[in-house]
Parts: structure tokens; C-alpha cells; sequence
């Protein structure tokens, strides 16, 4: 029989495809666990009632409640929480035989890990969704307009994208799903915690301070308030990240997208069961 | 490990040898999941270290473990693989039906391959790896952990696709599978190439037929003086004594003529043939071990 009528495409366009084969597959997979989607929405409506309410009664912001300050920290956590989620994902994706077939078939060496990667940020916009209307409900506001806080959340969700590669790396390193979780975990409670996130990083010790100043992170809480318009409470310190925020979250985003993906590849090129 | 391979194109190659004896890592390495660490190998004419996308393009590999996705329908895993064999997505979904139609798999082609029975998953993982017209098929196994029912629907597909002249590269651990389906065996023992071979090749080169005579009742006595008439390469097995012959029929028609003159009670008279279970316990020199092997891996 005849197979490939149409001009043969380059392989860019190949790889194009393969990407969206490969993340269409995991949509599919994806929507066939609505367990584990719902898990993921649930997760953040807890988070923003308890500890919106658990630390905003003893925390108190000047000029604004604590709701409104506390919420970038929380949309930009959960970029943390589904980095390790990836790394469970893959090291479990990779301890399976469907992964060595795709190996044996023409496709290129990225196309899995961008389907993994895409379909990740696909899967999670339900739960940033719900996520903001919970924040709607228990108060905040975006004070900055419609535009400003449409491109905060790109900035969210572009940072999401380049932690989801560290979180796949963690994943193609471990040799378990746990181990895979602990690797993951680690940098999640490390970074998500010593930080603006929940608190003003100016009452913490100073080697706390600098490394939750410095802390990744905290740019990308301090860019979503800003353009948010959630710049309530002390101003934040002077470290360059904190003052040029969205320029450094861009900046660490690409980075990370640059250096991190193509070591990913050759991981999973040379992984083997 | 060191084993050299030469399957002609149409032919239905079988690499046989125990469980860690090299034969998956020889198909990994040849379908281009693992380096070699030297040598080289060339498949469907294309060099596997510097034209692995071109050998991936032309082979299709069954695993020994499923390689199906749980979550996707038998519709939907075959279709995947149509679109990342490049086929485009109205040929893939296609070839998807035609494949489950081949494999007899209609009914349950929307379903979730995690519903599937293990002989199901298997001709599945067949069809998935045809969904391209491969040149090479590499075969891990196939059959290993089926029931018997499962495993001669496995044989019949196999044996459908060499009719089409499909290049096969098999492995097993079964000898009788091996016997029915390869036009050559290669038996493999601790990452080398022990013996090589037509299945009657093999049989024949460890030697002769033996003409076996079984006695009514295990008698000492009566054995022992069968086994000394028969001369010197006589051995006892239980009620019988074995003899090479090594003129085959005419030695059988001398060893009945010169037990009408022993007057023991004879049961039977035969000439037996070597099995290549014997070929393999021969080459791997290991005799005996290959039971208790198979015992001891069974599954609980």
C-alpha cells in the first residue's frame, strides 16, 4: 500500500508535528484522569481559604487586606506544586514500556517532553481558573486593569512552563515516582516558603532575608502585585530582582527554557530501564 | 557480550537462550534503544549508531512488556503510533481499523486497553508495531506469560505476517516456539553465540538418533544384560537402555535381532531423534539446568 502522498515536510515541521501528537496524547490521557484534575483544583481552593484565613488573622497588611497581598504569592506557588507534580509524572512515564516504543519510532527526541511540558500548562488552567475565582470571592481584586493582569498571568504561567523542565529533569534523574516526589519536593518547600509569599521578607534573620530575597520566587510574587496592583504593605527590599521583578521572571524563565531542555533531551535520549 | 547476526531479508530469524543470556539487550541495541559498546550492525540497510532515525522509520518492535498505553482505547494507541510513524492522521486512524480488523480486535478497539486481557494486549502490541509497513519486525518474547489459547493466536499472527515476506528477528526462551516459527535459529548463552543453525541442522549436529528399548518392568537384572549386549555405549535410563545408532534403521533391525536372543520381557523398541532441547542443553553445556530454570522463574 501507498503511504505518504504529500510532500515529505522538513524536520522542523516534523518535530512540530511529533510536539503536537505527543501533547494531544496527554490530554487525552489527562482528561481520562478527572481524579487527578480535580485533585489539582481542589488543591488551590483549599490553599486560598486556609491560608488566607489561618494567616490573614494574625498577619495584618497595611492599607489592604491580607487576601490581597497573599494571592499573587499563591498563584505563583502553585507553579511550584506542579513542577513536582511533572517530575512524578515522568519519572513514572519512564519506568513504562510505552516510552521505550516511542524511542524505537522516528519521532524526535523532544517531541514527548514538550507534550508533557504543553499538556501540563493545558491540564492547569481549570485550576487556575477556580483558583481565581476563589480569590474573587474571598476579596481580591485586580486593581490594574484587565491588560495588566491578563500579562501577570502570562508571566505565571511562563514561569510555570520553565519550572515544569526542572520538574521533568527531576523526573528523568530519579529512579522511582517516590523518589522522583522527594527530589521534587525538596526545592518546592525550600522556594515556595522562604519567601514573599505569605509574609514580608524584611522581619526575617538576614540570611534568611537575602536567600528569600534572591529566591526566584519572590520575583515572580513581586511582578504578579505589581501588575496586579496588589502593592500593599511595606515595599519590598531593595535587591535588584524585587525592584526589576517582571524583567527577572522573564529573563529566569527563558533561561531556564534555554539551558534546561536540551539537557532534558539528552536525559531522555540516553535513559534506559 | 558478542554476537554477530545475519538475517536475510523474508526470513524469520530466532534468537533462543535463557532468561539473561543477552537477547533483549540484543534487540535494544538493534532497534536503537541502547549503544553498543563496539562493532557495528546495520538494519534494513541503514547503520544503527549513525542512521538511527532512518532504521526507526523502517522497523517495528513488540517488547517483552506491554508497551500500550492504559489510559488510551486499542483505537486511539494504534492511531498514535500511525502519527508518530508519520503517517498523518487520516491514514493512522485507517490503518488502526484494518489492524484491528487483522488481529480480530473490532469489539474492543473503543475500549481502554487497561480492560484488555494479556493475550489481547499482546496482539494489540503486534498491530502496533505493523502500523507502518515495517521492513524488520523485531519480536522480544512474544509469547512469553500467555496462556496457551493466547499463545498459538500470537503464533497464527506471526506466521500470517512472514507469509508476506516480513523480516522477523525473534526471541525466546521457548524452544518449541522457536522450532515453529524460525527458518534459522541462533542460540545464545551469556552474551555469546553458542550454536547456529536450521532448526534440523541443529538437531543433527549433536548427533545421531539413538535406538531406546524399554523393558515391561524396571529389572535390574534383565537391564543389565541388554545394556552389556548392546556394547559399550549403552547407557541405562530407567526401564530403558539407549544405544547410538549409528546407522539408524540398520541398527535398529541389529539390536532387535539380538534381544529375540536375550529372552527378556521387551515393552518397546524405537529409534529417537534428538529434540532441541537436547541441542540446547548440549551447546549451552549446561545439562539438566534448563528445567529446573523454567521452574524456578515461574510466575506465583
Amino acid at each position: 500500500m501507498s503511504i505518504a502522498t504529500l510532500p515529505a515536510p522538513n524536520s522542523v515541521q516534523l518535530g512540530l508535528i511529533d510536539a503536537y501528537n505527543a501533547t494531544r496524547r496527554y490530554l487525552i490521557r489527562g482528561k481520562r484522569q478527572p481524579d487527578i484534575i480535580f485533585g489539582s483544583v481542589l488543591f488551590p481552593v483549599i490553599f486560598v481559604v486556609l491560608f488566607g484565613y489561618v494567616f490573614g488573622s494574625s498577619i495584618s497588611v497595611p492599607g489592604g487586606n491580607y487576601h490581597s497581598y497573599l494571592m499573587s504569592g499563591l498563584f505563583a506557588q502553585s507553579t511550584l506544586f506542579a513542577s513536582s507534580q511533572v517530575a512524578v509524572a515522568v519519572a513514572t512515564d519512564m519506568n513504562e514500556g510505552v516510552i521505550d516504543r516511542f524511542k524505537t519510532l522516528p519521532i524526535a527526541r523532544s517531541s514527548i517532553l514538550i507534550g508533557r511540558s504543553v499538556s501540563t500548562i493545558v491540564l492547569g488552567l481549570p485550576a487556575l481558573g477556580v483558583m481565581i475565582l476563589c480569590a474573587l470571592a474571598v476579596g481580591w481584586r485586580p486593581e490594574n486593569g484587565i491588560f495588566n493582569a491578563v500579562l501577570g498571568f502570562a508571566l505565571i504561567e511562563l514561569f510555570a512552563f520553565a519550572l515544569s523542565w526542572l520538574g521533568i529533569l527531576a523526573g528523568l534523574i530519579a529512579k522511582s515516582s517516590q523518589a522522583a516526589d522527594v527530589i521534587a519536593s525538596i526545592p518546592v518547600f525550600l522556594l515556595g516558603f522562604v519567601s514573599n509569599v505569605f509574609v514580608d521578607t524584611s522581619k526575617m534573620p538576614v540570611w534568611l532575608r537575602d536567600f528569600a530575597d534572591w529566591n526566584p520566587v519572590s520575583a515572580v510574587v513581586a511582578a504578579g502585585r505589581n501588575l496586579f496592583g496588589n502593592t500593599i504593605g511595606p515595599p519590598p527590599s531593595g535587591v535588584w530582582s524585587l525592584q526589576h521583578p517582571e524583567i527577572t521572571t522573564i529573563g529566569l524563565a527563558l533561561l531556564i527554557i534555554i539551558v534546561f531542555i536540551p539537557i532534558c533531551v539528552r536525559r531522555y535520549s540516553r535513559t534506559s530501564r | 557480550m558478542d554476537v554477530s547476526l545475519d538475517v536475510p531479508a523474508g526470513s524469520v530469524c530466532a534468537l533462543l537462550g535463557r532468561n539473561g543470556a543477552g537477547k533483549t539487550t540484543t534487540v535494544r541495541i538493534l532497534t536503537t534503544l541502547l549503544d553498543a559498546d563496539g562493532g557495528h550492525a546495520q538494519v534494513a540497510g541503514f547503520d544503527i549508531a549513525t542512521q538511527a532515525d532512518k532504521v526507526r522509520g523502517r522497523i517495528g518492535v513488540t517488547g517483552q512488556t506491554a508497551t500500550m498505553d492504559e489510559l488510551l482505547t486499542g483505537h486511539e494507541n494504534l492511531e498514535i503510533i500511525g502519527r508518530f510513524s508519520h503517517l498523518g492522521a487520516a491514514v493512522s486512524r485507517r490503518r488502526a481499523d484494518e489492524l484491528l480488523r487483522q488481529f480480530d480486535l473490532v469489539a474492543a478497539g473503543d475500549q481502554l486497553v487497561k480492560k484488555y486481557s494479556g493475550g489481547m494486549r499482546r496482539r494489540l502490541d503486534l498491530a502496533a508495531s505493523l502500523i507502518a509497513n515495517p521492513e524488520v519486525l523485531f519480536l522480544d518474547e512474544p509469547t512469553t506469560g500467555l496462556d496457551p489459547v493466547a499463545r498459538s493466536e500470537m503464533w497464527a499472527a506471526i506466521r500470517n505476517l512472514v507469509a508476506r515476506g516480513t523480516t522477523v528477528l525473534l526471541t525466546t526462551q521457548y524452544l518449541d516456539e522457536a522450532d515453529q516459527l524460525a527458518d534459522t535459529i541462533v542460540v545464545v548463552d551469556r552474551g555469546l553465540v553458542v550454536a547456529e543453525g536450521t532448526p534440523e541442522q541443529l538437531k543433527a549436529s549433536i548427533g545421531r538418533p539413538s535406538v531406546v528399548v524399554t523393558l515391561v518392568d524396571a529389572d535390574p537384572i534383565a537391564l543389565e544384560k541388554v545394556r552389556v549386549a548392546l556394547g559399550a555405549d549403552a547407557a541405562i535410563r530407567g526401564r530403558s537402555v539407549t544405544v547410538p545408532a549409528s546407522e539408524g534403521l540398520v541398527s535398529l533391525g541389529e539390536v532387535v535381532t539380538l534381544l529375540e536372543r536375550l529372552a527378556v520381557p521387551v515393552h518397546e523398541v524405537g529409534l529417537e531423534h534428538p529434540s532441541l532441547d537436547e541441542v540446547f542443553s548440549t551447546v549451552t553445556h549446561r545439562p539438566g539446568e534448563h528445567v529446573t530454570g523454567e521452574v524456578a522463574k515461574m510466575p506465583a
